[in-house]
Parts: C-alpha cells; structure tokens; sequence
C-alpha cells in the first residue's frame, strides 16, 4: 500500500487532458516510431510519450508508439510504471529510434507472496494486500517490529509493561486471531494472558518487507488467520558474489540515554552472504539492549522492563536447473527483566528469559512447464523461563528462590510442513492443491499433562481467469485435529475484476476459524480467590467475514500520481471462546464456546506522489460488537473507532537524502461495562479510551556507495500514557492509565553495506 | 533482633530469683515486655494454610491451621457464634427450626442461587458471611437466643477458599445455661449430633471442629495483639459490595482488647516515632481490619501480575492489653521469595502497666 505503482492509460490521459482543457486531436498520419525498452531490451509496454503541452502519445503493448509530427526542438518526455521518466529528444534524421528506460527504486511494482504460490505483482493478487516496503522500513530505521505496524490503520498496540511485551488488534480483533507468518511459515510461541506470538521477538534487520492481508485467510493457512494474516517476509541475498552490511544504531528512550549500554536503545548487527555457483551462503547476528524507561518509577523499578535480545541467523541454499532449497537456523535469546520493587528485607526480581530455535526448511521444484510444486517445513523449539532471585537487603545476598512457583518454565514445540502444487491446465485456469501438517505441543507450569495438538489438513484451490479482466479463486479446506473439534469444510471465494485498466474491484468471501490454543485447552491456576481451569472440550471459533475493496490508480500527469483504495469489511464470529462458570462447579472459571461477536468497517486510503513528495493519507472507522447488548438494550450494538494515519516521504536528491514522516492519529476507543446504580441494580457505562496522536519524523542520507546515516525522533509529540474512564474493581483495577509510548526519542544509526 | 532475646530471658531469671528469694507472694511474675523483635511470620508457605496469632510483648508467634475449626462461640455475655472466615466459609439461615427437616430442598435451593459460593458473580455474598471488621457486631449466625423456638437451622459450607472444599453441613445453636448446645450434621443427613460448649472468660471464643469437637486455636485472649491470616474481607466489583477471600489479612486484638492505628511515614517517619506522638493517634478498637490489607499490594490474578510488594509508606501503632504500646511495620510478604512467609519488624515506643 506503501508503495504502489502509478499506471498510465489513454483513460487517465484522456480525462487529464480535458479536465485541463487542453484536449486537442491528434491527427494520425506516422511520421516517427520509436519503441520504449527496458535496459534489458525488453518491451515496456503502454509507456507514455510527453509532447509537451499536455499532448501525450501512448505505446501499445510491444512498447511501441508512433509520432504524427515531431514535438518542439525534438524534445520529449517518456515515462512508464516502474521506471523512471526520461527526457530525450529525437535525433534528427531519424524515423526509428529505441528508448531506454531505467527502473524505478521507489516506483517499483509491489510484489507480494501472501496467499499465492509464486511472488505475484499486488495487482493481479486476487488479494487486496497491504505492503510495507523496504524502502519504507529503511527510511523509518525501526528498532522492532512494533514501530514498523503501529502507524498502519486499524492496527493498535497495547502494552503488556507487567511483562515487557505487547498486545495487538487488527481490525478490532485480538492479536490471537492473527496468524503472524515468517516467510509464510506459522510462529511458534504464545505467551501471556493474551496468548499472542510475540511480533517483537523478530529479528527487525532481516525484514525486508511486511505483508498484510485482512480478513480470513484459512483456507490456505489454516487456523487462527481469522483477522488476517501478517506475513514478515525476510532479506534475500542480492548479492552477486559477495554481500556485507553491518549497522549500528543509538536511541534515546525518552530522555534517557548514555552511550552504547544502559540507559538507551541499543542495536547492533552484522549480516554476510557468499554466494558461489548454485550455492548461496548467509548468516547474521543482532543484538538489541533496551535500558527500560523509569518512567514515574522510583527506586529499582521501570514502567518498561528493560529488554535483551540477541538473534542469530544462519542459512544455505542451493539452486538447480528446477530445483531450489534453502535451509534457515533463526536462534533467538531474549531476557526481560522486571526488577522487584524495593523493600526492607527481600527484594525479588523476576527474569523472562525466552529461547527459541527456528529450523526452516523451504523450497520448489519446477517439473514441467505446467506444474510447479513448493514446499515450507519448519520446526520451532520454544522455552519460556521465569525466574525469581531474591535479595537480602540487610545481607546483601542474592540467590534465586527456590519457593513453589517461583520459577516457571513453559516449552512449546511446533512443526509445520505445507507443500502446494500449481498446476496449469490451460492460460485460463490453474488448480492448486495443497496439504498442511501442523503438530504443537506445550508443557510447563500450570499447563495439565496434554497430549498436544495434531492438524493435519488438505486444501483445494483454483484461480480462474474466464476473461483478462476476471480472476476466480474459489478454495475449500479440510482439516483434523486431534484437540478439538476441527471445523467442517472450510470455503472461501475471492474474485477480483478489473473494471477499466485503472480501477480493480476485488470481493471476497471467507470462512476463518481460529483453534483453542494450549493455553485455552489446558491451562490450570489456582489460587486464594481464583479457580481457573482450561477446557479440553472446547471447539474452533468460526467465522464469516465478507469483504471488499476498489483500487484505483491514475497519473494526472508526468509528475503527479495518485492511487485509492476503498475497502469495507464485515465478519461475524460464532463460538468465540470466553470464561464463564463452570456449571459443575460454579467455584470454577473455565472457558466455553458461548460468545458472538462481530467487526465491520471502512477503510480509505489514498497516495498522492509529486515529483520527489510522496504523500499517503488512510482513514479508518471501524466496529466493534458490544457483548453487553445482549443485556442491556440501551447499549449500542457496535462502537465505532475512527483513524487516520498519514506519511509523508520528500526525496532531496542533490543531498542523496530522504525525509519520512509518520502520523497517526487512533481514534477513542469506546466501550461498556456493568455498573451499579444508585439502587444498586446493574446498568451498562459507556467507558471511553482516549485517543492519541503519534508522529515519527526521520532522515536517512546516503553517503558515497556503502554509507548510509538515519537519524530521527520518534514520538514527537511525547506520548506517554492515555486514559480510561474505566472503574475497575478493587482487586483487579485496570488502573485509568494506560501505557502507550515512553515519550519522545532521538535516534541515529549508521548503515553500511557492501556488495560485490 | 536476637541481640534482644537474652533480655526477656535474663529478666525472666532475675525475677524468678527476686521472687522466690525474697518473698512467697504468689503475685505472677511480671516479665517487662520486648523492647524490639522482628517476627518472621509462619504462614505456612505458599498456601498459606496457617493463621499465626503474635504476641508482640512475648515476642511469640502461635501458628494454628485455618481448616482446623468450624465455629466459634463467644465468651462473653453475649451468645453469638461465628463462621469460619479463614477459610471463606458461608453460611444461609433456613426458615426451619427442626434440623433433620433441613435437607435436599435446602442443598438445591443454595446450589441453585450460588449463595453460599464466594466469587464475584456472588451477588448476596457479603450477607453470607460474618462482618470481617468487627464480626461480632454482625454475625451471619443471628444471636442465640433463650427461645429455642426463634433459633433456626443454617446451612453452612465450611469454606472452600484455599482450603479443601468440604461437603456442606447443617447447624443449629441453641442455649444452654450460660453455655451453647451445637446441634450438627452433613446437610443431607437425617440424625444429627450434639456438642455442649462452656464460655471459658480467659478465651474470646470457644473454638469447635465438627469432627474433633472442642479444639484450641487462638491463645488466650490477653496472650496475643495481632494475627496474620487469609480470610474473607469485601472488594468492589461493578459497583456492589462482594464478600472477596485474602491473604495477608492482618487482625488486631479487638475483643482481647488490643487497639491499633495505621501512621503514614508522611506525617511521622517511622524511626522518629516516640511516645509524643501516641497522644495524637486515635486507636481502632472496633475495626479489627485497622491493618487488614492495607500495608500490602498485590495485582491479583494468574500470572503475569505485578509483583506483590510491601508499602513501605505506612506502618501501625499497637496498643496491647497491657497498654504497652508498639510501632510495627511490615518488611516483606516473602521468606526466599515464598509468599504466605511474610516478616514485620516492632519497637516499644512506651511501655504500659
């Protein structure tokens, strides 16, 4: 979405003409031909030729075009999408000539992966996907993942600050309903109360790009794709032969700071690649110290837990004649630590330690021109540790506790194999089956003894494409799980019509089901006041989710290009997991199939690219179910949120130098709860989570060939917390404040990369 | 802390010398009280099974498991009867008067309203249990009365809030001389069984388990100021009043007549608190909650929930039977990091009779 291209077409040119008034037939009698090429040598197709005076030529789609007189002192314009405009002028005495066009960096056709068998321009995806680019994520210099998706629409963060993580929705539903993907391949590992994979616990230097896809993409990825899927799509090596690039960046985490450790953000990383024959070799290593922020803290506490993180990466790949495999090894060692408050006699610390093993196993094989198969294996070894360490404020000593429960550990395993073929029948339509194995285990503290969860399953999809202008991709899913009862036949039926070379319209129906989770099945606790049982008996939440969105793109002219896009979604969930009581044992909260709940909303989003400005402005409204209109009538069935989020990238190219800026502004979150009345019955109160805004402003120049420096504020205007009117009951008060953002930072990092 | 215990003891020996050297007078022995101690308290561990009754004077902590009782009858000229509020117990008057008539209909009718479960969609909860801050003041059981006629059956569930739950039983008290006759059984039974129980005046209640009869739990009354405990107290939750089970409720003395006062460092920091300031504080002696919870924090909840810790911004001043008055603050909820093993240091700020 970031990054789209801006096609041209007699129907924009014609359109742009007259609304400038300046429309003038054009007498064919060929005088000239010119063909526009690629630096390859390769057509490009409907370039535009720049007559001046708003007259316009357009190639057909060998690139050719044909002049009827020559334009004043031979002087033209050519453009195209993708590449960048040249000025030329025709030499004289010549009828034929060729024109070389160089592609465009920041005008390149947006590729995507998600839900296709091969990378596809986003145009003719049958899915309306969202990209961030790594244009994007260069110019940002982000720290984590978070940074990258905060100021996306319809994406919002909460801060988990008791344990140095944080919670995402995604178009008004919880993070554990969206499947985060590395590479296509599902993450292992949900922790906390929210049951989320920890996005930030990616390594952000291997990032090249980021996907988004709403609305259910079950069929092809299975469980918990029920609001969408982010798909983290990583570095390839580009190099030819050799490739080099280490970066060191130093933040600030609001006001505090010191140099290189501590206080601060601190990231470093080293990344190599060889490549050699069909050989491909690489490997990275990271490392992310983040100090913590006080906060309003005192003493030994933070509001943000101070965080290590060091990741490792190694991977080969060969290359044959119609095979290719790559093997990856992702390591990653993260330490949180919460340091206890003080006190007179014992001071406890707590230390989340995560490792996780990611082995990754990719590939395809290219039999015959009309039949492709690929392949994705991973499996993940994931171990959570807490430990508790004791001091003695009088002695001195430190030593960890061994009380009950004072260390926990939880281990999840996953494997995951998926292998699709693509199998061409005719140019009108392919067939793509597929299978999907997917095994998790979990064990650990307050998990009961389980035998984990086994999903095996077999999809079925085909695109087809009657017209060029009309693509079907019906798709049925049928899955087995050993846990819970796995949902019937899982459809979906995605189209997408260009209506005119510029506008696509794309509709899509879905099915989405997300699983119980470990946690949900068998996740025990019991204490004083609390008896909380998981429940094996639960089933798969469903859902309908329409959706639909139009694309549009136009070139008002050689400088200006503008693109929109208008999506409106709608799902409908059944069977949503939520405690309630256990009628056996009204003592004990467990969970149930009981709730209902529903999102829908609009989204617009529109970019207008001038010259060396690119500006992009999103709006949001979005819906989300009130339970407690099922009880109280007077509540609204849906509270609607809006959002608008804006970036601005302004290219200074004598400098080499690129200005970014990055604004949302979330709209306030409304929401109910029960109170009491002054008789002391129970009615609903709107509750209200204020809105914020949040502006990130960074510089990036390059200097000479492998050089570059960001440098930049985030959080410009000092966001800290924002507040919720919600009471709370004395044991479990929320608190009114909510973290959001540990106030205004600065950065500077320093990239630089080499290849040969 | 231990630099101070060969002073009790020492002159513990000295009056023991003075007194059977000089004189027969059979006067007790008057032991001058702890100038400072620091208790680690023995709650038992993570499960806090213990209530732990401290003697600050005596330096001495007596630790009785929570679930070895079931009721309490007062000693005083009064004739109530407690429940069991350490262990969440609750209990529901029956409209009946004859104890083997109370049964199924009863069971079905309390399972059915949840009423005597504690939890917070327990709506009637609070009416179930004994007022925690003064629970003479307002039994669940209504006072005994000389008409055996108005004293009516109960049900009662023997607690369930970190403690085994246990099957339900059915009660009824009525008087007997200066005494009480506890008539018991499982609710469900038809034959119940008889308990007669004397008022003992050194004691503030008569402590009685359904199935050993006549137990000790607390010392006697004058023996102890404060005690450490898990017990119901009340939460807010949407608005009402719930009945809600805590640990690391602290109880002082109220009917052994003890009396307490929380102090915030603020005003006075604890190190320069003397017996100038005892004048200005007024002490609770019908609220034994005065400490309750208030010196602690906890997130509550499965984890990840904030660290529990001690509030190191407020402490309390204990006045005990003898009038000797003490300032006491708490150090810390944990021994090695185990909760339920929680410490508190005192200091004598003036001594009294």
């Amino acid at each position: 979405m970031l990054q789209r291209r801006f096609s041209l077409n007699k129907f924009t040119l014609l359109f742009c003409l007259a609304s400038f008034g300046l429309f003038s037939e054009v007498v064919a009698q060929t005088v000239l031909k010119g063909r526009v090429v690629t630096e390859k040598g390769e057509a490009i197709p409907h370039a535009t030729v720049w007559l001046g005076d708003a007259k316009g030529e357009v190639a057909d789609e060998q690139g050719n075009f044909s002049l009827s007189e020559l334009p004043k002192e031979g002087k033209f314009k050519i453009s195209a999408v993708g590449f960048e405009t040249v000025s030329a002028s025709w030499p004289a005495g010549k009828t034929q000539e060729t024109f070389v066009l160089k592609q465009s960096t920041a005008d390149l056709e947006t590729v995507v992966v998600t839900g296709s068998f091969e990378p596809q321009s986003a145009r003719q995806s049958v899915y309306q996907v969202r990209t961030i680019g790594s244009e994007v994520i260069q110019n940002r210099a982000p720290s984590t993942v978070q940074e990258i998706l905060s100021t996306e629409l319809g994406i919002r963060f909460s801060q988990d600050n008791a344990l140095g993580s944080s919670n995402m929705e995604l178009l008004g539903m919880s993070g554990q309903n969206v499947k985060i993907l590395i590479d296509g391949i599902p993450m292992v590992g949900r922790q906390g109360t929210s049951n989320e994979i920890n996005i930030n616990q990616i390594d952000i230097n291997r990032i090249e790009r980021v996907e988004i896809v709403e609305g259910p993409m079950s069929v092809v990825y299975g469980a918990d794709a029920l609001a969408g899927v982010i798909n983290i799509i990583t570095k390839a090596d580009d190099a030819q032969k050799l490739s080099l690039k280490a970066r060191v960046q130093e933040e600030t985490v609001g006001s505090e700071y010191s140099p290189f450790d501590g206080e601060g953000n601190h990231l470093r990383s080293v990344t190599g690649g060889y490549r050699v024959k069909g050989w491909d070799f690489g490997a990275s290593f990271s490392q992310n110290n983040f100090g913590g922020w006080k906060g309003e803290e005192t003493g030994r506490q933070f509001e943000w837990l101070p965080k290590d993180q060091n990741f490792f990466n190694a991977k080969v790949g060969w290359t044959g004649k119609t095979v290719n495999l790559e093997y990856q090894l992702d390591f990653l060692d993260e330490t949180v630590f919460a340091y206890g408050p003080d006190a007179r006699l014992e001071v406890l610390d707590q230390e989340f330690i995560t490792s996780r093993w990611m082995h990754r196993l990719s590939g395809k094989w290219a039999a015959k021109p009309d039949f492709a198969l690929t392949w994705q294996g991973a499996y993940t070894d994931y171990e959570r540790e807490s430990q508790t360490w004791v001091t003695n404020v009088r002695t001195g000593e430190r030593y960890q506790s061994q009380a009950p429960a004072a260390n926990s550990t939880i281990f999840y395993t996953g494997f995951s194999w998926r292998m699709i073929g693509d199998w061409k029948v005719d140019e009108k339509f392919r067939f793509q089956p597929g299978i999907d194995l997917n095994t998790e285990t979990g064990s650990g503290e307050r998990i009961e003894d389980n035998e984990g969860i086994q999903d095996y399953a077999v999809f079925l999809s085909g695109e087809w494409s009657p017209v060029p202008s009309v693509k079907i991709k019906p798709g049925l899913r049928k899955s087995w799980n050993s846990a819970y009862d796995a949902p019937g036949l899982i459809p979906s039926l995605n189209t997408k019509v260009s209506l005119h070379e510029n506008l696509d319209l794309r509709l899509a129906y879905a099915n989405g089901f997300r699983a119980p989770s470990i946690r949900e099945l068998y996740f025990n606790f019991f204490d004083a006041s609390h008896s909380i049982t998981g429940n094996p008996d639960l089933k798969a939440e469903t859902s309908n989710s329409f959706n639909g969105s139009l694309d549009w793109r136009a070139k008002a002219n050689t400088d200006w290009g503008i693109t929109s896009v208008l999506g409106v979604f709608y799902n409908d969930v059944k069977d949503k997991i939520a405690y309630g009581q256990d009628p056996n044992d009204i003592q004990v909260t467990t969970l149930f199939n009981v709730e209902y709940y529903r999102t829908a909303g609009v989204t617009l989003n529109q970019t207008h690219s001038y010259k060396n400005l690119t500006a992009n402005v999103g709006f949001s409204y979005i819906g989300r179910y009130n339970q407690l209109t099922e009880e109280q009538t007077e509540v609204p069935e849906m509270s609607w949120t809006p959002e608008v989020n804006t970036n601005l990238t302004y290219r200074i190219l004598p400098w080499r130098s690129v200005v970014t800026l990055f604004y949302k502004w979330t709209g306030a979150l409304p929401g109910y709860e029960i109170v009491a009345d002054s008789g002391g019955n129970p009615v609903a109160s709107e509750v209200m989570l204020d809105g914020y805004h949040w502006m990130d402003i960074t510089f990036k120049k390059d200097f000479g060939k492998h050089l570059s420096v960001n440098l930049g504020a985030r959080n410009l205007l000092d966001v800290k917390q924002i507040s919720s009117t919600s009471g709370g009951g004395e044991a479990h008060g929320g608190g009114a404040q909510r973290p959001v953002g540990y106030g205004r930072s600065y950065f500077l990092g320093l990239t630089y990369q080499l290849n040969k | 802390m231990k630099k101070y215990r060969f002073l009790p003891v020492t002159a513990l020996l000295a009056g023991v010398v003075l007194v059977s050297s000089c004189s027969d007078d059979p006067d007790p022995v008057i032991v001058p009280p702890t100038e400072s101690g620091l208790i680690e308290v023995d709650g038992g561990g993570a499960t806090y099974p213990n209530t732990v009754f401290v003697s600050l004077r005596a330096e001495k902590q007596t630790a009785v498991p929570r679930a070895s009782w079931d009721l309490a009858f007062s000693t005083g000229s009064d004739f109530k009867v407690l429940i069991n509020g350490t262990t969440g117990a609750m209990a529901s008057a029956t409209t009946k008067t004859d104890i083997n008539a109370v049964g199924t209909t009863e069971i079905a009718a309390a399972e059915a309203s949840g009423e005597l479960i504690m939890g917070f969609t327990n709506m009637v909860g609070i009416l179930k249990v004994d007022n925690a801050a003064n629970p003479l003041s307002q039994p669940v059981i209504a006072a005994v009365s000389a008409t055996d006629a108005s004293n009516v059956v109960y049900l009662l569930s023997r607690g369930a809030s970190a403690a085994e739950a246990r099957p339900w039983k059915k009660v009824r008290i009525i008087r007997k001389g200066d005494g009480y006759t506890l008539q018991h059984a499982n609710a469900d039974a038809t034959t119940f069984s008889t308990l007669d129980i004397t008022k003992n005046a050194d004691d503030n209640f008569v402590y009685v388990n359904f199935e050993t009869g006549i137990v000790d739990v607390e010392p006697a009354k004058t023996d102890w100021d404060i005690a450490w405990t898990a017990g119901t107290s009340s939460t807010t939750s949407q608005g009402t009043t719930l009945a809600y089970f805590y640990q690391d409720l602290v109880y002082h003395n109220i009917y052994g007549g003890t009396s307490a006062v929380a102090v915030l460092e603020e005003t006075v920091p604890y190190a320069e608190f003397d017996e100038t300031d005892v004048p200005t504080l007024a002490f609770n002696s019908d609220n034994r909650l005065t400490i309750g919870s208030t010196w602690r924090f906890t997130g509550g909840g499965p984890p990840p929930s904030p660290t529990p810790t001690v509030y190191d911004t407020i402490y309390y001043i204990v006045k005990d039977s003898d009038g000797n008055v003490y300032k006491v603050r708490f150090l810390s909820l944990t021994k090695d990091g185990e909760r339920g093993k929680p410490s508190f240091e005192y200091e004598l700020v003036e001594a009294g009779n």
